[in-house]
């Protein structure tokens, strides 16, 4: 296969789209926008999906260089891409999904103002996320790194006005800036130590050099973990993506579910073969995954809003791909980053769909069976529960179950991540039906259906949604539904399709041989989720006023899962606030004396002249500065002059 | 052998100085009533002529002149097109935003003008007294400049602060060059640096080197000499500070490179570690000083601090890329730099109209061109991907870290982590619901000139974030030319 | 004698020096400049420097000072007002200033021998010399002063010129 597959044309044509909006955008009719963002974002779908049908006859890796991007410094980088069996998984998942929800958001969106800008930023968001799985190099896949931050941002403080939104599309930002800071300094080390920045050089370099373990690899695999923490929202930098449900829903399922968020794991895959020399990251990467799994889990629990159920439940299962990644199964990881991306993208717009029908409301508290009133939304939602929640034969089982039992064959600790793995599993499924009966059973509580509650529930309010909404619903309920068999592991008389089809560059983890443990794993999985499903059933169907009685009896540890531990009030209080301390008071009341307050000042300020001048040049001000400046200077002259500075360590 | 006219080596110069004097000529002779804005055409077009003598300069051979005073070569060269570039977008945000009626409007075009002749001869001198000569024109113009808004009480307090910190601090820099003479027995920089290893001295050349950084430390604003900046900032026509933020500091740079990599690379034990503290000092100085700040200006005036840290610490990788990385640093701060004070000055005009981060609620809205090229502006002091910012640091720190200094890479990176967050304080306010008394309604429509100078400055910053490839060959081709100067010692 | 000649001289400069920050009234501040560049030019003679002495006497004693004299008469300035210092030029610019004089006096000191001494008349600095050094080595620098000046002359007009409303 020589023909060019022309792979520049994937980023570019949703580049395009977010040029036209972006700038004429606003002066066009919705019908037109919304024509322009879909067919930016099908064209690419389409030329996946045919790249996709004679994938096979690719030599891979295919690498399409479109030039010289930076030559100089220690390295070159050039504008090059590269598609491969990784890259044409997550191709697969951007487009598709991506384009399914470009086809929701008409509808979802259809009386939002700002409707060009809001299609302007997604097929922007769209272009930075290809770029950063197609990209050759790790300088390009920053780009989009980065730039998908930034579309993030745009998102999240789509409602601007609201001041929430506005702080919460910073906190994302400023956040991911400290995992980027991570992968930059990752990157630095790569072009000393390796002298490229392309995936070819670096693993080659990586191969030629077996006896390169730990050292320095680890700390670049350190650092990389630390920009995969903030992108993926890992501990300790998930605290963006709760808040980030502030955006429009559409972006929650695209950006915040399918796409952005898997960024952190597609990159530790894509460079594992650096992770591969470093047992100490694999394990940071596995304690990270298994505690971000199970304390997102908890937290989930008690949340009432039900995008923030949601996103917790994102955090959590992004912890099971991340501990996946850290017992070495990538392609386990891979296999939940693509189910997921189905029922993930699945339930929040089947949220969405339902916070359509009740007028915009989010509190779960005060919605109630909703289940006639909108049935699609309900049963392509119950599969996206089902799916999540572990029960066989829905995506979510395969694909979790297979990250269980690589965690329990994995050496060192296992066990105990598998252990984690499991309870998370159970809480999983609670809070899930927990969020399915309180949506779609019990009593109708929303304020409208109180009001009419004579005229025998005719209330006018709820409505299921338009078609746009639906029928992308329906689509991704039946990948939900049957993802799965993609991937049922060999032992479960299976294929593991898509293990077989990323082995041969991720180099699947050693499977132990023998359908004994799996199987009974498999099972006991299942109990589990069943269990929680019991669970749920019980609280929340037949005893709807016993959780109220329990946070009652426990309140402290309510109290303390309500305020997911406190953990945003002591990063507030460890960091931000003694920052900007600093900032106010050492820096100010030192440094900054600010303009017109030095001594003897006030009087003089509006007069003129040269009486206004003298008086100015006496003012204390002035003298401090000066003072300061003296001292700088003494201070910088004796550390020259004798040399201190020579003798310490700052390298 | 030298076969090259003298007068070539200092074209540019000799035309601002020519144009200067054509301004102090026609002046006074224009009808009391006619606007001065026609002196600020006439100094963009001997802008534009010295920007083109710059550029025909490339083609000279590398040689010296006048008794081996001046040279030019790549470096010199480079930072010529860079000055006059960043003089020509200030000249235009001064014609659009300097009030019609303003009476000392020739005097101001006449003095950004002889600025300019003292930074393009800081940066081609290769010997000390006219390095500190260029220094004082370039510093006593600004002093004066900054002092320009006289109905203003802050106006003459900043132009008599700067002028009393900056002489402090120049004679610091005069003490230094007094000291290497004394320690060498000369003052031109190939010949110190030959002179240095068989001095007898040379500890009171290492005492004249810190008195070097001392001055310079003060002219680019570095921490623990910043002190002035946000006073000076605040009290100054905008069009003013987005010179004096960016051109003399550019040559001051340029300066301190000289000296350094070409004056006293044997001392590098000695000013490697001070760079370190000096830029990771004014990084977080910088970015701590902006966190709490409410006023636009003296928010710019912290940031300008932290950006000269980010560049120091090219400084210290001791290498061409080094030198390569903090010429491309000072064009891509140059150019979000001059851009955003060109916004700024026609948002706030020339007397500050609007000060605080919530005056300017609302100003995408307002005027969409110029809140989203401040937007940009701010994305690439940022360091977004595909601005120049983004690349500056990132050859920056990657020069640094390719020397070893990990920590100082750390330091820069969680700084400007801190970074990003008061510049999006700023962008959410332009693009928040605009406040109900907003001074905004006063804001006229941009003028051609402001429009050119900020589609000069954003095609720039563009141009430099995504195809960077040429400036930085021309910076590495100054960094080399002059660096064999000290690689072959 | 050389020795005697310098201490009286550069003790009447520093002397002058502080009297000038030290005085209250324009005028007195003036005339102590007049001392401290009058002892400067003997300072100058001393170390060989006779072209230099000239000059300085000349041009700051002479033309500069007289004119300084001239402005502060004619604007009949009156004593400062007593304004009260700030903390940190106590705290950090005293002891700063301190630190810097006795670390010049120490690299000074330290390194005398190798600094040596100059003599009196030991050579004579002819005309020509001088003026191979400035109007040919340092041509450059002396021309461009002139933009220097003009750059001074263009700063007194704008900032001195009078408001008009």
């Amino acid at each position: 296969m020589t023909d060019s597959l022309h792979l520049w044309l994937i980023p570019i044509v949703p580049f395009a789209g977010f040029l036209v909006n972006g700038l004429v955008g606003r002066k066009l009719p919705r019908a037109l926008v919304s024509a322009i963002a879909l067919i930016a974002t099908l064209i690419p779908f389409l030329q996946v999906a045919n790249i996709w049908f004679h994938f096979s006859s690719i030599s891979k890796p295919y690498v399409e260089n479109l030039g010289s991007w930076i030559v100089g410094g220690a390295f070159h980088a050039d504008f090059a891409l590269q598609l491969d069996q990784l890259t044409m998984i997550m191709l697969l998942i951007i487009t598709g999904v991506g384009f399914l929800i470009h086809v929701y958001s008409t509808g979802y969106m259809a009386h939002e103002d700002g409707y060009w800008r809001f299609f302007a930023y997604l097929n922007l968001f769209m272009f930075f996320m290809l770029t950063l799985v197609l990209a050759e190099n790790f300088l390009l896949m920053f780009v989009g790194w980065e730039g998908v931050g930034l579309a993030s941002y745009l998102l999240i403080g789509f409602y601007f006005l609201r001041d929430s939104a506005a702080q919460a599309g910073k906190k994302a930002f400023v956040v991911n800036r400290i995992g980027d800071f991570g992968f930059l300094l990752a990157m630095f080390l790569m072009i000393s130590h390796f002298g490229s920045l392309s995936y070819h050089d670096v693993f080659a370099v990586v191969a030629q050099h077996p006896e390169w373990q730990g050292g320095f690899i680890t700390v670049i695999a350190l650092f990389l973990i630390l920009g995969a923490t903030g992108k993926s929202a890992q501990i300790p930098l998930y605290i963006w993506l709760p808040d980030a449900m502030e955006g429009p829903t559409p972006v929650s399922a695209l950006i915040h579910a399918a796409t952005m968020v898997t960024a952190g794991i597609y990159m530790v895959a894509r460079t594992h073969a650096i992770f591969d020399r470093s047992p100490f990251a694999l394990s940071t990467l596995a304690i990270i995954g298994a505690a971000t799994a199970f304390f997102a889990a908890t937290i989930g629990i008690v949340q009432t809003d039900i995008k923030r159920v949601l996103a917790y439940s994102t955090v959590s299962q992004l912890g099971y791909m991340v501990m996946a990644l850290g017992v070495a199964a990538y392609s386990s990881a891979l296999f939940h980053v693509l189910t997921h991306a189905f029922f993930k993208a699945l339930l929040f717009l089947a949220a969405g769909s339902v916070i359509h029908a009740v007028s915009g409301e989010q509190d779960m508290r005060v919605m109630g069976g909703l289940w006639k009133k909108i049935p699609i939304t309900f049963v392509t939602m119950t599969v996206g529960v089902v799916a999540i929640s572990g029960i066989p034969p829905f995506a979510g089982f395969f694909s979790k179950d297979e990250i269980l039992y690589q965690a329990f064959i994995s050496p060192n600790g296992g066990k105990i991540l598998w252990f984690v793995g499991l309870v998370t599993a159970f809480l999983t499924s609670f809070y899930m039906f927990r969020l399915w009966y309180m949506t779609f059973f019990g009593e109708n509580r929303t304020p409208e259906a109180k009001h009419d509650d004579h005229s025998h529930g005719h209330s006018h309010g709820i409505h299921e949604s338009p078609l746009v909404m639906t029928v992308p619903l329906m689509i991704l309920a039946v990948l939900s539904a049957i993802g799965g068999f993609l991937g049922v592991p060999e032992g479960m008389w299976g294929h593991n399709e898509i293990g077989h089809f990323l082995g041969p560059i991720l180099d699947p983890a050693s499977r132990v041989v023998g359908e004994g443990p799996e199987l009974a794993l498999a099972g006991l999985s299942v109990l589990v989720g069943l269990a929680g499903w019991a669970m749920a059933h019980y609280f929340y169907y037949m005893k709807p006023e016993l959780p109220a009685k329990l946070a009652q009896q426990f309140s402290a540890v309510h109290r303390l899962l309500e305020n997911k531990y406190w953990i945003d009030e002591i990063y507030e209080g460890l960091i931000v606030t003694p920052l900007l301390l600093v900032s106010r008071y050492v820096l100010k009341g030192l440094i900054d004396t600010g303009i017109i307050d030095g001594a003897g000042m006030a009087a003089g300020g509006t007069a003129q002249g040269l009486g206004a001048l003298v008086q100015r040049v006496q003012s204390g001000n002035i003298r401090s500065y000066a003072g300061w400046l003296a001292f700088g200077a003494a201070v910088l002259l004796v550390v020259t002059y004798f040399g201190f500075t020579a003798h310490f360590s700052v390298r | 052998m030298n076969t090259v006219p003298q007068i070539f080596r200092i074209l540019p110069e000799v035309i601002l100085t020519v144009t200067g004097v054509l301004i102090m000529l026609i002046e006074p002779v224009m009808p009391k009533s006619a606007s001065r804005k026609s002196m600020g055409w006439l100094s963009v077009l001997g802008t534009l002529a010295a920007l083109g003598a710059s550029l025909w300069q490339y083609q000279l051979p590398v040689g010296t002149a006048y008794f081996g005073t001046i040279q030019t070569d790549a470096f010199s060269v480079f930072f010529h097109v860079l000055i006059c570039s960043i003089v020509l977008v200030s000249l235009l945000a001064a014609i659009s935003s300097a009030p019609r009626e303003m009476d000392t409007l020739g005097e101001y075009f006449g003095l950004v003008v002889f600025g300019a002749v003292g930074m393009l001869f800081m940066t081609s001198a290769v010997e000390l007294l006219v390095v500190f000569i260029g220094l004082e024109i370039s510093s006593i113009s600004t002093y004066i400049l900054a002092a320009f808004r006289r109905k203003s009480a802050k106006g003459p307090e900043a132009g008599i602060k700067y002028l009393l910190l900056g002489s402090f601090a120049t004679a610091f820099f005069l003490y230094g060059i007094a000291m290497l003479f004394g320690a060498t027995g000369t003052t031109v920089i190939s010949q110190i640096a030959d002179r240095l290893g068989s001095s007898h001295l040379p500890l009171l050349a290492v005492a004249g080197l810190g008195m070097i950084l001392i001055g310079i430390g003060f002219k680019v604003s570095a921490a623990p000499f910043q002190v002035w900046t946000p006073d000076v900032y605040e009290g100054s026509p905008s069009p003013v500070v987005g010179l004096m933020s960016t051109a003399p500091k550019a040559a001051a740079f340029a300066v301190l490179l000289r000296i350094l990599y070409g004056a006293l690379p044997t001392l590098h034990e000695y000013w490697v570690p001070l760079l370190w503290w000096l830029s990771a000092l004014s990084m977080t100085v910088g970015n701590l000083g902006a966190l709490r700040q409410r006023n636009v200006k003296r928010l710019l005036a912290y940031s300008s601090i932290a950006h000269a840290g980010y560049l120091l610490a090219a400084f210290t990788a001791l290498s061409a890329d080094g030198i390569a990385a903090a010429s491309f640093y000072a064009v891509t701060y140059a150019a979000m730099n001059v851009g955003i004070f060109a916004v700024v000055s026609y948002a706030g005009g020339y007397d500050d109209r609007l000060t605080l981060i919530e005056d300017y609620r609302g100003l995408a809205y307002r005027a969409p061109v110029m809140g989203g090229a401040m937007a940009f502006f701010l994305m690439s002091l940022i360091g977004i991907p595909f601005t120049g910012g983004f690349f500056g640091k990132f050859y920056v720190f990657s020069a640094a870290l390719h020397s070893g200094f990990l920590w100082l890479g750390i330091i820069g990176l969680l700084n400007s982590g801190i970074g990003a967050f008061y510049y999006l304080r700023l962008i959410a306010a332009l693009y928040s619901k605009p406040s109900e008394a907003a001074p905004l309604n006063q804001i006229p429509r941009p003028s051609f000139a402001l429009l050119l100078g900020v589609f000069l400055t954003v095609a720039a910053t563009l141009i430099l974030g995504i195809v960077p490839g040429r400036v930085l060959a021309m910076a590495k081709a100054g960094a080399a030319t002059f660096y064999s100067v000290s690689a072959s010692k | 004698m050389h020795l005697v000649l310098f201490f009286i001289f550069g003790g009447l400069c520093v002397a002058g020096a502080l009297n000038l920050l030290l005085q209250r009234h324009p005028i007195n501040s003036a005339l102590s400049l007049i001392v401290v560049m009058s002892s400067l030019a003997v300072l100058y003679l001393l170390l060989g420097a006779e072209f230099l002495a000239a000059a300085q006497v000349i041009v700051y004693s002479g033309a500069i000072m007289v004119l300084f004299t001239f402005v502060i008469m004619l604007l009949n300035a009156g004593r400062e007002d007593r304004t009260h210092g700030s903390k940190a030029a106590y705290a950090l610019g005293f002891p700063g200033a301190a630190i810097l004089v006795s670390l010049l006096a120490y690299i000074f000191l330290s390194n005398s021998r190798e600094l040596g001494s100059a003599e009196l008349g030991a050579y004579i600095v002819s005309t020509g010399d001088l003026s191979n050094v400035l109007f040919r080595d340092l041509l450059l620098p002396f021309e461009v002063t002139s933009v220097l000046i003009l750059v001074a002359i263009l700063g007194a007009v704008a900032l001195a010129r009078k408001e008009e409303n």
